[in-house]
């Protein structure tokens, strides 16, 4: 039995969304769609067609006791603070990023330690907390340098997207990163004021991955494939 | 949730933010996303489980899971809504799938007892959602039997047997139903432009 043959796709897909399959040919579908644009496409069309379908039931409330138990999972990766140091993310990036920064400091101020250069450092990080970009600059500056310190695999149609983390409220766009799929490649971006001014108050800065041109919204709409927080030396 | 094709549209904009906020591990657009989804699929959920018990997990583990792979959501490739919704139901359905292997007696009163409450019928449902997405005409065009088959399985995720036990019909004519059903109703909201 071919799975792959369109008209079949599409009625299993169809059967899986509606939710006739059986067990057992759910369970070989899902793992197909894992693993195959095609499959999940097709599954992707029924859910578009029948899904608004469940709109019409009568919301209820659920029970209380829900929410907390959700955060109660979640936070096991997270750390009290605030919402940025929350992060799940960050735990051990933190601490990779603070070496980091700290090994640099010590690069960037043991030749003139008498006149020291307002800089700003970021490791960024993926979720395996190892670190890929770094995003350095000096702060009376109005340019970010942003160097691949790990190769970052281009991605056909997509832009690296470089935010800024508020404390509070949406994150906001720095520019576009090429990815040009080698190491130690390094780029520049130019702010409208200065990189001090810019980023005041900002703890924390990320990539997502966005359509070319970056995202259409002015908000992140790609998974966040990078993040870390800001080092300010000096 | 009958809302106009504006309403959904500021809907879904909204709920496209709350997941890319989320994505970036903000506990408050993830609390958000919660208050402003939850009672919705826990419908979903309790609807298909038919025991709150088991609707209240499959919902914590869906939003758990949400808070994890919300940087998997491709805004140009469903509405928030539906990928939440779809999280949410498979589970259900898997749920739904084991336990018929574990009993293989079927209850025939369950259904029969949800569709005597005062709630809402699944036939009732797929006519006022239709309704509410301008579908309408074409679930109306489905024959008795496709409707009513489409709506017990698709509200209460019943299997194909279990649809001919409660439908009392022979398990080859409630697969028929199912499966043209599905065909018809393709065609026609593909033809109509509804796709998204």
């Amino acid at each position: 039995m071919n799975y792959l043959e369109p008209e079949r796709l599409d009625a299993l897909a169809a059967q899986y969304v509606l939710g006739t399959l059986s067990r057992a040919a759910r369970e070989r579908l899902a793992r197909l769609a894992s693993g195959n644009e095609t499959v999940a496409a097709a599954l992707r069309a029924w859910e578009t067609r029948l899904l608004p379908l469940a709109e019409s039931l009568p919301p209820i409330a659920p029970p209380e006791r829900v929410w907390p138990a959700i955060l109660d999972r979640i936070q096991g990766q997270r750390e009290s603070g605030s919402m940025w140091a929350n992060l799940g993310l960050w735990r051990g990036l933190t601490l990779a990023g603070f070496a980091t920064a700290m090994a640099l400091a010590v690069v960037l101020l043991t030749p003139r330690p008498e006149t020291p250069i307002e800089t700003l450092v970021v490791v960024l990080a993926g979720q395996d907390a190892r670190p890929a970009l770094l995003v350095s600059a000096d702060r009376s500056g109005r340019t970010l340098t942003v160097k691949a310190i790990a190769p970052v695999p281009p991605v056909a149609d997509r832009v690296l997207q470089l935010w800024a983390l508020p404390e509070q409220g949406n994150p906001r766009s720095l520019g576009l990163i090429p990815a040009t799929g080698a190491a130690s490649s390094v780029m520049r971006l130019d702010l409208p004021a200065s990189v001090g001014l810019a980023l005041q108050n900002i703890p924390a800065l990320a990539v997502s991955l966005e359509p070319q041109g970056g995202s259409p919204t002015g908000l992140p709409t790609g998974p966040v494939l990078y993040s870390g927080p800001i080092q300010r030396l000096y | 949730m009958a809302l106009d094709p504006d309403k959904r549209r500021q809907r879904s904009e909204r709920l496209a933010e709350l997941l890319a906020r989320t994505a970036l591990s903000n506990q408050q657009a993830f609390a958000e996303l919660y208050r402003e989804t939850s009672s919705h699929l826990y419908a979903v959920a309790l609807r298909i489980l038919r025991e709150s018990g088991a609707a209240e997990e499959v919902l914590q583990e869906s939003f758990v899971n949400i808070w994890h792979h919300a940087g998997s959501y491709v805004a140009a490739k469903s509405q928030p809504l539906t990928w939440m919704t779809s999280i949410v139901r498979n589970r259900c359905l898997d749920q739904m799938r084991r336990r018929e292997v574990d009993t293989v007696t079927i209850d025939d009163e369950e259904p029969g007892m949800m569709l005597a409450d005062d709630r809402p019928g699944p036939m009732e449902m797929l006519l006022s959602s239709a309704d509410a997405l301008a579908v309408k005409s074409c679930v109306e065009r489905l024959e008795a039997g496709q409707k009513q088959a489409i709506a017990l399985a698709f509200y209460q995720g019943l299997s194909h047997s279990e649809l001919a036990s409660h439908l009392r019909q022979p398990l080859g004519t409630v697969k028929s139903w199912v499966r043209r059903g599905l065909e018809r109703l393709k065609a026609c909201l593909d033809g109509a432009g509804l796709k998204r």
